[in-house]
């Protein structure tokens, strides 16, 4: 569905994406993810043609981007992470005028309209003005509109932040239900649980580079093997770093926070105690790293994929 | 595609009633207050200088004289007791422009060569314009010239009764000496201040779409609207088209209602209604040239400010300067022909010129063609820079 090769974009001397290389399967519901200023967005703003780049290929259905946009766009659709909609209308006028300069009429007009207003629970508002609904609605009115054009590709940038825990969950709801019609979607955003909620693959990118890519479950997985968390109290990264220089299999994760490696029962202990000597209180030890936000924090702290 | 725009853009601005103020209430009450308030600017019975007489002579040659000065409704006599130096200096720096001394003896030298003092004595304020004390010192000089052909009239009638005659049927002061008529105007019409302000304002009013329209355009751009349009395949022609069309319809709007309250609420308080000359075709080649010109500033603006505050406060200064350039606050006949010239530099003064032919000097679409085509370049350009600099921006992701 979307292959990116080599794809290599700069503002003036800032690179914002180092030759990238990326491709997303039909259906797949791909989680981007990345700290702030990463290139999450400038990459799907590429994808969208709303933005050049300098160097590489990217072809979607099929189809080369930079020849064929017009028709690419058309069986795609971008829900950008402003509210892109106009407060003075209501949700149906909002909705009319982008289906409108879309050039969607007579039964699809209403059918589109319809299905845009029944999947984002948004029926009951439709004469209410944009400026009068919560954040939360708001945001379900945002990707009402991208789906107007009943998009076979649709790309979410951090469609839910800043939202209440109830309309995350409906826009969520939302994006599954897309998965199950067969939609493909390329979804960013900070928040770690969505993406092992709803996403078949992941893709992190960081400093402009894809550091790791592939499905969620073989990423959890490879990560899962003998590894330990070890959570603590009052404790500097200094502290930690030295420790984890003097300990074989240790990483510091952050200032409360060690990972270990394939340890031996004697290696922890040793580790333990060390801990002990430094007057470092533990917190917690778990086994294995089995949420994504650790695997994120390893991977954008070490700068590399090793799973 | 455009009807999807053109209803978006009016239901925005329907619904902005500070919009609405700007575009079409506060250019109408403009209108109304300049009309009225240059209505004796313009008029023909308007007073222009005002006068009191100190008559030491008291004769009938003297009263005679006063009695002229009564007969020109320019004129405005005051009734002022002035007996010393000190009455007359506090009257001129009051409401009175002049105080006209007719010494003793005033009768007796009529008709005596000019070789000693002068007839009259008058005193100026201050800050009288030279062209108010000009046309009175005309009236006076009239005056005097009447009161000697009736002095030389009566000392002829014993000798010459025939010539007597023929001079006292003589009409010296009548407004039938001198027939007046206004280039482009029917006889006995003459230019009214409704037909000098309803244009001026009709150019100011136009160019106040500059503050709504970059209002909605900065906010579609900061709230990515304009970037999700991109996304649904509108082009940056197109999207500009989509905000031109509405615009320009808005502007139709806003030319109509204004000939609307000149023609028909101006006389309800008392001003001259307007009236609209003979080219409807030619207003409507101003009237479109103008609003290009007008959209293409605007967008302008809104493509190069980065809030809605910088657009609101340039566009704002714009609007006055251009105004007060192009003689849009002070109309170009009071200036001085060195700001006369440089008032062609703004195309309100185009525009404005345009309209003037058509509503005052009754001209037709001839006369408003390099206006029009002048206005429509100028918009044309603007909008051209705009799109150029819209498109690198976003492009760029800027």
């Amino acid at each position: 569905m979307i292959t990116i090769k080599n794809l290599v974009k700069h503002y003036d001397n800032h690179v914002a994406l180092n030759h990238i290389d990326l491709s997303v399967g039909k259906g797949i519901v791909l989680g981007l993810l990345g700290p702030n200023g990463a290139g999450k967005t400038t990459l799907v703003s590429i994808l969208n043609g709303l933005v050049d780049f300098q160097e590489g290929e990217i072809e979607i259905f099929g189809m080369p981007l930079n020849r064929e946009l017009h028709a690419i766009r058309k069986r795609s659709s971008f829900i950008p992470q402003s509210l892109a909609l106009y407060d003075n209308l209501t949700v149906l006028e909002n909705l009319r005028f982008f289906a409108g300069i879309q050039k969607i009429s007579g039964n699809d007009l209403h059918h589109n309209i319809d299905y845009a207003l029944t999947v984002n629970r948004l029926y009951p508002l439709r004469d209410q003005k944009a400026a009068t609904l919560s954040g939360g609605q708001k945001r379900r009115l945002n990707i009402a509109i991208g789906l107007l054009n009943n998009p076979e590709l649709l790309y979410f940038d951090e469609p839910t932040a800043g939202i209440d825990p109830e309309s995350r969950n409906a826009i969520l709801e939302t994006v599954r239900s897309f998965k199950n019609d067969g939609k493909t979607v390329v979804y960013t955003s900070h928040y770690m649980p969505e993406i092992e909620n709803i996403c078949d693959d992941v893709a992190i990118i960081d400093h402009g580079r894809i550091i790791c890519q592939g499905s969620l479950e073989t990423m959890l997985q490879g990560e899962k093997g003998d590894s330990v968390l070890v959570e603590l109290l009052h404790a500097s990264k200094a502290q930690l770093s030295e420790l984890a220089d003097n300990h074989k299999g240790v990483e510091v994760i952050d200032a409360a926070t060690l990972m270990t490696h394939h340890l031996s029962a004697r290696e922890m202990g040793a580790l333990l105690t060390a801990l002990e000597a430094e007057h470092i209180a533990l917190k917690q030890i778990r086994y294995g790293t089995t949420n994504l936000e650790s695997l994120f924090l390893r991977l954008t702290s070490q700068g590399s994929c090793d799973v | 595609m455009f009807r999807a725009m053109l209803l978006k853009e009016f239901l925005l601005l329907l619904r902005d009633r500070h919009a609405l103020a700007a575009l079409f209430i506060m250019p109408s009450i403009f209108i109304l207050i300049m009309s009225l308030a240059l209505k004796d600017t313009l008029g023909s019975d308007r007073v222009l200088s005002s006068y009191a007489v100190v008559d030491q002579d008291n004769t009938a040659q003297s009263g005679r004289l006063q009695s002229f000065l009564r007969d020109n409704s320019a004129l405005q006599v005051h009734e002022v007791i002035i007996t010393n130096a000190a009455q007359q200096q506090q009257a001129l720096n009051g409401a009175l422009h002049f105080v006209l001394s007719i010494p003793q003896g005033f009768a007796q030298n009529l008709g005596k060569e000019q070789d000693g003092p002068s007839l009259l004595q008058l005193t100026v304020a201050s800050d009288v314009k030279p062209e108010v004390l000009a046309f009175f010192q005309a009236e006076l000089t009239k005056g005097i010239m009447r009161l000697r052909l009736e002095k030389m009239q009566a000392e002829l009638a014993p000798f010459l009764p025939d010539v007597a005659q023929r001079l006292e049927a003589m009409d010296f002061a009548g407004d039938g000496l001198v027939a007046v008529h206004f280039n482009g105007m029917k006889a006995n019409e003459q230019p009214t201040s409704t037909q000098q302000s309803v244009p001026s304002w009709i150019v100011f009013g136009m160019f106040f779409v500059i503050i709504p329209m970059s209002t909605v355009f900065i906010n579609e751009r900061k709230q990515n609207t304009l970037m999700r349009m991109s996304a649904m395949n509108i082009s940056v022609p197109v999207l500009f088209a989509g905000k031109i069309a509405p615009y320009m319809v808005i502007n139709q709007i806003q030319v109509w209602l204004m000939i609307v309250v000149g023609i028909f609420v101006v006389p309800l308080f008392g001003g001259d209604a307007l009236t609209l000359g003979h080219s409807i075709t030619g207003l409507f080649m101003v009237s479109l040239g103008l609003s290009l010109a007008a959209i293409g500033t605007s967008v302008l603006i809104a493509v190069m400010a980065g809030t809605v505050e910088q657009a609101t406060t340039i566009g704002g200064i714009i609007n006055i300067l251009l105004g007060a350039i192009g003689g849009i606050m002070v109309p170009k006949f009071y200036m001085p022909q060195a700001m006369q010239d440089f008032a062609n530099v703004s195309p309100m003064s185009w525009g404005l010129e345009g309209f003037l032919d058509i509503f005052l000097r009754g001209l037709g679409v001839e006369a408003v063609i390099m206006e029009s085509l002048a206005l429509t370049g100028f918009g044309a350009g603007l909008l051209l820079v705009a799109g150029m600099v819209f498109s690198s921006k976003m492009k760029r992701g800027a």
